[in-house]
């Protein structure tokens, strides 16, 4: 039976009556709490085991009843399991399966540790393919195992290292070893979970880190006396889905600034992956001082061949500088069309008529060349789409490229330039959408005069 | 807002009407509601396009993913699209080359290349 179909089952009855819990001899109920130790005082609640994700382990934790799953071949006379008491004082519960298959089904959520007698492993599978198997089917659950004269304190060892929390003897086993290790062992396997999460988590944000320099270089601009770079980016709603957006601009010794943003559509570390390989792929290209149409073939090249699946595509749009800053011809490869604005004049975008299709499309496009006066003094606004996707109210209305035009318009006659202007900028992007914007948004600015 | 789709057959065609918003967090259904649809040997495809009020980078890969599982079978997905500002995104993407886009969905279901 699946997880789910227990859940299922738990929720309509969280104590099912067709389980044999406690399972007890009848001398163990009429012995009741005196036979037991008092519950332990540094255990104020025992955590919801059995859950499907370690991220639930920081959750608040709820009292819930002790139970302890015992699997062992014997359910009378293997080894008693003597009484316990959870941390409330009562009695906890406790379940018997003689085999994995009745094990897999009185496995739920409530249950907090699992006593695993290591003889069944020697009789029905080598070594500890048994144990293996129980927290491959309980990953959260604490595990204990049961050794005897039979199966040798090294082996009890070996369990330990495979993953269980503790080993007992079954010679040793009485009330107050047994419930403080049982407590040891899920306080532990809690502590466990949580360092696992941890983990986890520092992995994903060093790896988002890693991609997000790989996609957000500093730029080299040596050289370049007039002309002033500011950048601004900003992760999405969902952080741990990091964008594919990426932008590079480099002066190369003739002069000639070249600028560039992309954007892989979709999400993921796949994504963001690729926008770094077509990043470096351009950069490469500029440095070999290659310049022109090839590069957008080559780059196109390079997704098809690189891309985890072939409904990924990437828009690109590059803008090449003159030496003098009075002139640039640009590049759309389905990408917006970059916002210009001249000295003394309202923003406006640059053309987009012959803009070509996003990379990974269609074989064998050409990519037109459009050259732009600039004139003396100018911003160049180079974007991704996740800046005019955003809301605008709380109907079906987006920013767009007009509500942008009027926000960069709005921040420059306020006297705003370079990161500032950017800023401003997605700040009230952000404002409008009623919080943070559901995409990554890259943002480049160049000033020059 | 949330992403709505129903499929009804018009003669050798399958007609899937999308309703709401393609973004990252709904494309994913739009990408099994076509992958089950070729899979269950569907591959003349018509997506009506005019109950969707916005579509993103991720829903037009998805679209792009759909063309070329249909493609594989000798088959095609055509689209039925009058709003404006979803227009201006195929345009801007360079899907209109990719796509062929229709008035009504008569005329999708009508259309042979």
């Amino acid at each position: 039976m699946s997880a789910t179909g227990w859940q299922t089952d738990r929720a309509k009855n969280p104590h099912p009556t067709s389980l044999p819990d406690q399972q007890l001899t009848a001398e163990q109920r009429a012995t009741g709490p005196s036979s037991g130790l008092p519950a332990q005082p540094t255990t104020a609640a025992l955590p919801r085991q059995r859950t499907s994700e370690p991220a639930s382990v920081s959750a608040p934790v709820t009292p819930a009843p002790f139970t302890l799953l015992v699997i062992g071949e014997d359910p009378a006379s293997a080894f008693a399991v003597p009484d316990l008491l959870d941390a409330t004082g009562n009695r906890a519960r406790i379940r018997h399966a003689r085999n994995l298959t009745e094990a897999r089904r009185l496995l739920t959520d409530d249950v907090s540790c699992i006593l695993l007698d290591l003889e069944l492993g020697a009789r029905q599978a080598k070594g500890l393919d048994v144990l293996r198997e129980v927290l491959r089917m309980a990953p959260t659950t604490a595990v204990l195992t049961l050794a005897s004269g039979q199966t040798d304190a090294e082996l009890a060892a070996e369990a330990v290292r495979v993953g269980a929390q503790d080993y007992l003897f079954r010679n040793e086993i009485e009330a107050s070893l047994l419930n403080r290790a049982m407590r040891y062992a899920v306080e532990r396997k809690r502590a466990d979970l949580a360092q696992l999460q941890l983990t986890e988590t520092r992995l994903r944000a060093e790896e988002n880190a890693r991609l997000e320099r790989g996609l957000l270089p500093t730029p080299l601009l040596d050289g370049a006396e007039k002309l002033r770079f500011a950048a601004r980016y900003q992760p999405g709603r969902s952080r741990a889905l990091l964008g594919g957006d990426f932008y590079d601009v480099i002066r190369t010794p003739n002069g000639t600034v070249h600028a560039m943003i992309g954007d892989v559509c979709g999400h993921g570390p796949d994504e963001a992956a690729l926008g770094v390989e077509l990043r470096i792929a351009w950069r490469a290209q500029i440095l070999a001082g290659l310049c022109g149409e090839s590069i957008l073939q080559t780059l196109q090249q390079v997704l098809e061949y690189e891309r985890p699946d072939d409904e990924i595509f990437a828009t690109l749009c590059t803008v090449d500088i003159a030496p003098d800053g009075r002139r640039a011809s640009v590049s759309l490869a389905g990408h917006p069309s970059p916002l210009l604005a001249r000295r003394g004049c309202p923003a406006e975008l640059l053309p987009y008529e012959h803009g070509g299709p996003a990379l990974g499309l269609l074989p064998q496009v050409e990519w037109e060349r459009v050259d732009v006066e600039l004139g003396d003094a100018w911003s160049l606004m180079l974007y991704t789409d996740g800046l005019i996707e955003g809301r605008v109210g709380m109907g079906t209305a987006r920013l767009g490229q007009e509500g942008m035009i009027g926000l960069i318009d709005r921040g420059l006659r306020e006297g705003l330039s370079g990161e500032e202007l950017l800023d401003a900028a997605v700040t009230e992007a952000m404002a409008l959408n009623g919080g943070e914007l559901t995409d990554d948004v890259a943002v480049v600015l160049l000033d020059h005069g | 807002m949330d992403l709505s789709l129903s499929t009804r057959t018009v003669g050798d065609r399958t007609v899937v009407e999308v309703g709401g918003e393609i973004d990252v967090y709904t494309a994913p259904k739009l990408r099994e509601q076509l992958v089950e649809l070729v899979n269950d040997g569907s591959y003349h495809l018509v997506v009506d396009m005019e109950g969707v009020d916005f579509l993103d980078s991720t829903g037009l890969g998805v679209l792009v993913g759909g063309l070329k599982r249909v493609r594989a079978h000798e088959g095609s997905l055509r689209l039925v699209c009058n709003q404006e500002r979803i227009l201006k995104i195929f345009r801007i993407t360079g899907l209109t080359k990719v796509f062929p886009i229709h008035t009504s969905v008569d005329e999708a279901v009508a259309a042979t290349d």
